[in-house]
């Protein structure tokens, strides 16, 4: 099975991207130059609105990361870090920043013909995440003598109440006082609003552009979105980034108003649980390809899909939406969400991939996919790996279980 | 022989694995089978296997009617020009011959040379689910191989020693590093060597335990693989710690091929879909060979100890 030649239709918003993606590092490469600007680094679900609206370029150090997983280096630079005394099964995508910083290397040098990650002059990371970020972005405080600034959320929430929201709220108002003594800065309330405006209407419109692949056949898969996610990370409230979804909502659906398939033939529909795998994406796609397995909703590309702001307090919305985030929230929640994610997209199965670096971004360790899979009736694959650390992840046997599962799911149609 | 035959090829990591069958209105006879190292060669491995069984089914190439070819090297297996040819996996193959051989299965343990596979059929002998190793050697067949090399001993001896073991002894290391520096730990502190090599298997069964405790542990259960063909000792150790007879079948170490050929055959009867669903019928022990030597005599044409002489000469 699987030996036909399908064709792929390619996006084409992609050219678009690597434009816009292009100039996102040009800018930042400037920035980190002219002595008039300044460079932020934060974490991925952090509060670069108000990094934005202080007027600090921002750049988001997991992009790195998951560059370097991409380019299939980082097992061969994590042992640099290793060797500093960060543990090998801590996040691969820290260790692999870390072990390129140690050797002066970065793929942003071929790719844009810059020197690498701009210097910081504050880091803000959050924790909402995991705690690895905290570590890292103290790391490179002290590495560059930057200022390293971090909120602290309550964690592994149910619902999110408004004791919650407003802790995180006093933690924002307190990063805004350090920034505005520290760089003798004040931020603009209405220039904030406006970024979280923008912001906002970013992730809306992402979500939308994910909620495409609802339709039969799926107009795109979850390997074109790891691709088409970098502007709602990367470029929050920027202006150029929502014409870029615009355009890639209106062409997926014109797909989908014809018919096109991401995955021509598409029997199968998939939920990807957790991390990518991010040196093993061509190998992932075209395995699923081959199957006629499409990949219609992950957990992970919805993370950048926030609820709308309401045009309340911009600092409101910035602690809910950073509260309310999957990976932050508690296992009986994450159940409810991924139980009614895979009726949104009528999936046929779904993949947790284990990621043995990130515990936090991993939800196949207590139990979660056999309950899943008993009341649901769905098939459920646990696949090892790593979202970098190729040392962890063995391609033969990982496609002999993503065989095996859709020959489960054969078996049972 | 005249008529079509349909082959399977089981590729896998240590060994290639081939069985020639005859699909009759009565069921699928086993006409030939083989094994044979696989080395650096899959493409090589598998043609030569594949030309001993159809050797001893005294069949031709050109009497293959279709063919499926599974396990690690599943890609590289040729078949002659011209056969139609598909490519499962070992899970799916080793789950539908395992339960030809014992219709009312419900969890099938491959132990294979490089990974473990325990599968989980449900009553309509449909494969429910399965889980694979993590990407380790521990609790496969390559763990028990290094640490008998480090001993010094052939694999058979290990196995010897275990089954002549009185005494319960557990190794506490999860990796076949580590646990081949405990046995040998164990050595000096005067352990029995029996009842270390017994701890071996033990470690394994624990990992399968692990694994299995998953999906409960309801229903028959049966061992497939390399590892339980040679060593007893290995399903001495399933059954002790899953507290259930397991079934071992006469040719454990191709129920990847058995199952590969009867899909093949069952592929062409319908028309190239894969028949990955339950047997037509649940024929529950029928027609029980009772002159079988092994412990739990297979379905009556399911290949039996009196097929195993090509297996290099060992029993099963
Ligand atoms: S969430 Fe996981 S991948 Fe992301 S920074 Fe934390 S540990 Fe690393």
């Amino acid at each position: 099975m699987g030996e036909t030649a399908l064709k792929r239709v390619e996006i084409e918003a992609a050219g678009r991207l690597r434009a816009l993606m292009r100039r996102y590092f040009l800018d930042l490469d400037e920035a980190a130059k002219d002595p008039g600007r300044r460079v932020a680094w934060c974490t991925s679900v952090g509060p670069c609105e108000i990094l934005a609206a202080f007027g600090f370029a921002v750049y988001f150090p997991e992009n790195h990361g998951a560059l370097l997983g991409t380019k299939k280096i980082s097992h061969e630079i994590i042992p640099r870090a290793a060797g500093l005394g960060y543990s090998a099964e801590a996040c691969s995508y820290m260790n692999s920043d870390i072990g390129c910083d140690l050797l002066g290397c970065s793929p942003l040098r071929a790719m844009y013909g810059i020197d690498g990650p701009p210097r910081p002059d504050l880091l803000v990371y959050s924790t909402n995440q995991c705690r690895d970020v905290q570590e890292w972005f103290h790391y490179f405080g002290h590495r560059h003598e930057a200022m390293v600034a971090g909120l602290r959320p309550p964690r592994h929430l149910g619902e999110v109440t408004a004791e919650h929201v407003a802790d995180v709220r006093v933690q924002l108002e307190r990063l805004i006082e350090q920034i505005e003594i520290r760089f003798e800065l004040r931020l603009d309330r209405r220039r904030l609003r406006e970024t979280v405006e923008r912001s906002s209407r970013l992730s809306v419109l992402w979500g939308r552009v994910l909620d495409t692949a609802r339709h039969r056949p799926s107009p795109l898969t979850f390997w074109d979105m790891l691709i088409h996610m970098a502007p709602v990370i990367l470029m929050r409230g920027s202006e150029e980034a929502i014409a870029y979804y615009e355009a890639l909502l209106a062409e997926m659906e014109e797909r989908n108003a014809s018919g096109a398939a991401a995955v021509p033939g598409e029997r199968w529909r998939i939920y990807w649980e957790g991390m990518p795998v991010w040196p093993r994406l061509r190998d992932l796609s075209e395995k699923f390809f081959d199957l006629r397995a499409a990949v219609v909703a992950s957990t992970y590309c919805n993370s950048w899909a926030f609820e709308p702001y309401d045009g309340g307090d911009p600092l409101d919305w910035m602690a809910r939406t950073s509260l309310a985030i999957f990976i932050n929230r508690d296992e009986a929640s994450k159940e409810r969400f991924l139980e009614q994610t895979f009726a949104r997209f009528g999936v046929d199965g779904a993949v947790f991939h284990n990621a043995r670096t990130c515990p936090n971004n991993t939800n196949s360790r207590y139990g979660m996919p056999e309950r899943l899979r008993e009341r649901l009736d769905l098939p459920v694959l646990v696949l090892d790996g790593d979202l970098s650390d190729l040392r962890f992840f063995s391609t033969a046997q990982s496609m002999t279980n993503i065989e095996a599962f859709i020959e489960q799911m054969e078996g049972r149609s | 022989m005249t008529g079509r035959v349909f082959a399977g090829v089981d590729a896998g990591s240590s060994a290639t694995k081939c069985v020639v069958l005859r699909f009759e209105p009565g069921g699928e006879t086993v006409v030939g089978h083989a094994v044979t190292p696989s080395g650096f060669d899959y493409a090589d491995a598998s043609a030569r296997a594949l030309r001993e069984a159809l050797a001893a089914a005294d069949a031709s190439e050109e009497q293959i009617a279709a063919a499926v070819a599974t396990g690690y090297g599943r890609a590289s297996v040729r078949f002659p020009d011209g056969v139609p040819r598909r490519s499962i996996t070992e899970i799916t193959c080793h789950a539908r011959g395992a339960r030809e051989w014992y219709p009312a299965v419900r969890h099938v343990i491959d132990i294979g040379g490089q990974d473990t596979k325990v599968i989980r059929l449900c009553d309509r002998g449909r494969m429910a689910d399965y889980r694979m190793n993590a990407k380790c050697a521990a609790g496969t067949g390559t763990f028990l191989e290094s640490i008998a090399v480090r001993l010094g001993l052939p694999l058979a001896e290990v196995d010897a020693l275990a089954m002549r073991s009185t005494t319960r002894l557990t190794l506490n290391s999860y990796c076949t590093v580590f646990t081949s520096t405990e046995v040998l730990e164990r050595i000096k502190a005067g352990d029995a060597k029996e009842d270390i090599a017994m701890g071996m298997f033990r470690a394994i069964a624990s990992r399968v335990i692990e694994m299995l405790a998953a999906g409960g542990r309801d229903g028959p259960v049966a061992a497939t693989g390399g590892v339980v063909t040679y060593c007893p000792a290995m399903r001495r150790a399933l059954e002790e710690a899953l507290e259930v007879p397991v079934h071992r079948p006469p040719l454990p170490q191709h129920a990847g091929a058995y199952g590969a050929a009867l899909l093949a055959a069952e592929g062409a009867a319908e028309g190239d879909s894969i028949a990955l669903h339950a047997a037509p019928e649940v024929r529950r022990d029928a027609g029980r060979s009772g002159s079988c030597a092994c412990d739990d005599p297979p379905r009556r044409n399911a290949p039996s100890c009196a097929d195993s002489a090509s297996l290099r000469g060992r029993p099963c």
